[in-house]
């Protein structure tokens, strides 16, 4: 535990550095709700039709900004194993007496309290300022899918960060990444209106599974026993991330 | 548990590199080493003699390709945590955190190596003021000059106490008073019972230290002993010094026809390494006297430098015999 905490206070002091950065991870996923979000909400009027009920588009697309800012947190921080690299300090925190696991999981742990502040935040200004119908007591449902969602996200992304030697190659990745998982995902959209073809690569997104359970539980909308099932899948996704992870770092980082 | 008589035992190590472009790099090829507890040990060799590459598997940084290693009695690749736990490390690379301060550094470190928090204030006091950084200590290390950011990095394994200390060239850029402030350091830890793995280039500093010495090139050991030993490997040689009145092209031909170990000139004196069963300079050396006043001679021990560039500057050649090597 103390090398878990150790991690997480250094992760607290760089983030601290820079107010920027923590400002931009906390208020990123409002601003894309509020501009992003509003003026799709005003072009889809008489709101959007999710299965046998119609919702307003920024209630619908309060969970896909949630999916959307753990997903950015996780990019910035698998971007920190370059800037690491460059300090070198990296390879100098292996020598440390943790295991790998305990690196990667003090790490994240950090992010989640991050993605966790984040996440209230944006609800909370969200049913305030633009009126989302917000299940209340399912919102323990939510930052449970916040965490898992940032985590199975951080270490999807950790092992091309470890793998890809070249900053600008993993840029190209996160973008090529990003823009797939973000389009082919129930994110900013039903995916029942999509062809099938579509439909299919979104059903096996972790992108639209996250996004689904986190509708179910912010507006209620989607039909549970799926939901759950998609749940059920990216916890399967964030646990083989998790080995992949480790396993990247045993033994892929000098060979 | 007792501890083992060796802090660490290297037995037919090889690591080859397997780059994703071009060919494999077998950097150590069948090493065998045993650094006793306790002691100075010296890694010295050319550049891409494989120094870093053993550094790195002894920190559990890599695996090795074959062979076997323990470090405290522990086995390198099964051990690694508890290898960690009793080790700290100053890499070749820099490693420092560039945006925190030099005092966030020291605490950061501090904390990684499980010093109680309460601790940590007192220790870091030490320490910078030990390393000179104190004015600087609540700099963001990235406005910091290079030789600066090394301290910073060094300072960091003095933070906290490790029975196994490795260092991978730690004095690179320092000035020579905090050069001389680290090798202190050094020495005072491994007065107090710690193990020192040191690589370095600036053998002064390895003849200063080092208990024993280890001579590698191409991953293979080409010597190992403590100074004595070492120096023994070119059979007395001496180190000379000569300095003449007017140093005349005539002379210099004479000179040049010994058989130097190493020789240079600078304006009229010559500096060179001699095998001291060789009597033929001094005979030489008595006729040239006689034309031409010898104002310096000056006739020291080879240094370890010497042995080094004998052992190593190029194959051997007619008038450079190849010595009695040892491993
Ligand atoms: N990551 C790597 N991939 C491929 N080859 C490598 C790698 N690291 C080192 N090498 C090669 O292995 C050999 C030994 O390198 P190493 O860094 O151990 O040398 P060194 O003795 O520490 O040198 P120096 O004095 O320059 O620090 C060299 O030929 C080097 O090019
Ligand atoms: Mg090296």
């Amino acid at each position: 535990m103390t090398m878990i905490l150790a991690v997480m206070y250094r992760e607290y002091r760089i983030r601290t550095t820079s107010m920027t950065w923590l400002f931009y991870d906390l208020f990123m996923p409002l601003t894309y709700l509020l501009l992003f979000g509003i003026g799709l909400d005003r072009a889809f009027d008489t709101g959007l039709s999710v299965g046998e009920t119609t919702v307003r588009y920024n209630a619908f697309f309060l969970s896909g900004v949630i999916t959307m800012a753990c997903f950015g947190i996780a990019i910035n921080t698998s971007y920190g194993f370059f800037v690491d690299r460059d300090n070198g300090i990296f390879f100098e925190f292996l020598t440390y007496p943790m295991t790998r696991s305990e690196f990667l999981i003090g790490k994240i742990l950090f992010n989640c309290v991050l993605s966790l502040l984040q996440a209230l935040l944006t609800v909370l200004l969200g049913v305030l300022l633009l009126s989302i119908p917000l299940l209340w007591n399912r919102l323990p449902l939510v930052l449970a899918g916040v965490v898992a969602g940032t985590a199975g996200w951080f270490f999807f992304l950790t092992t091309f960060a470890l793998r890809i030697r070249r900053n600008d190659m993993f840029n190209t990745f996160i973008n090529v990444a990003y823009f797939v998982l973000m389009f082919a995902s129930s994110l900013f959209y039903p995916t029942e209106q999509l062809p099938a073809w579509l439909r299919a690569v979104a059903a096996f997104n972790p992108m639209t599974w996250q996004t689904d359970f986190l509708r179910f539980a912010t507006i209620g909308s989607g039909n549970g026993g799926v939901v759950f099932a998609e749940a059920a899948a990216f916890l399967i996704f964030l646990l083989i991330s998790f080995g992949a992870a480790v396993r990247t770092l045993h033994r892929g980082i000098l060979r | 548990m007792s501890l083992p008589e060796n802090a660490i035992e290297v037995h037919d190590l090889v690591k080859v590199y397997r780059p994703r472009s071009g060919a494999p790099v077998t950097a150590l090829d069948g090493l065998n080493v045993n650094v006793r507890r306790g002691e100075i040990f010296g890694l010295l060799g050319r550049n891409g003699a494989g120094k870093t590459t053993l550094l790195r598997i002894l920190t559990t940084l890599m695996p090795p390709t074959s062979g076997s290693v323990t470090v405290l009695g522990r086995d390198i690749e099964r051990e690694g945590l508890e290898i960690r736990r009793n080790m700290c490390v100053v890499l070749q690379e820099n490693a420092v955190e560039l945006f925190l301060s030099v005092e966030d550094n020291l605490s950061t470190y501090a904390r990684f190596h499980a010093i109680p928090p309460d601790q940590i204030r007192g220790r870091a006091d030490r320490v910078t003021e030990r390393f000179g950084l104190s004015e600087y200590r609540r700099q963001k290390v990235i406005d910091l000059s290079g030789g600066l950011k090394r301290r910073v990095q060094v300072a960091k394994v003095f933070m906290v106490e490790k029975p196994l200390v490795f260092l991978d060239e730690p004095t690179t850029g320092m000035d020579p008073i905090n050069k001389r402030a680290t090798l202190d350091a050094i020495r005072e830890q491994a007065l107090a019972g710690g193990t020192i793995f040191l690589t370095t280039h600036i053998l002064e500093e390895a003849e200063e230290l080092c208990d024993t010495i280890a001579i590698v090139d191409k991953g293979k050991l080409l010597a190992l002993g403590d100074l004595p030993t070492i120096k023994s490997l070119i059979p007395s040689a001496l180190d000379i010094s000569i300095t003449f009145e007017l140093l005349t092209d005539e002379i210099l031909a004479d000179l040049r026809r010994l058989p130097f170990l190493t020789f240079s000139r600078k304006r009229n004196t010559i500096d060179a390494c001699i095998r001291s069963d060789d009597l033929s300079l001094f005979q030489t050396l008595a006729r040239l006297a006689q034309s031409q006043r010898v104002l310096h001679f000056e006739v020291r021990s080879a240094t370890l430098e010497d042995v080094f560039l004998e052992l190593l500057s190029g194959p051997p050649s007619p008038d450079r015999p190849d010595r009695g090597r040892i491993s």
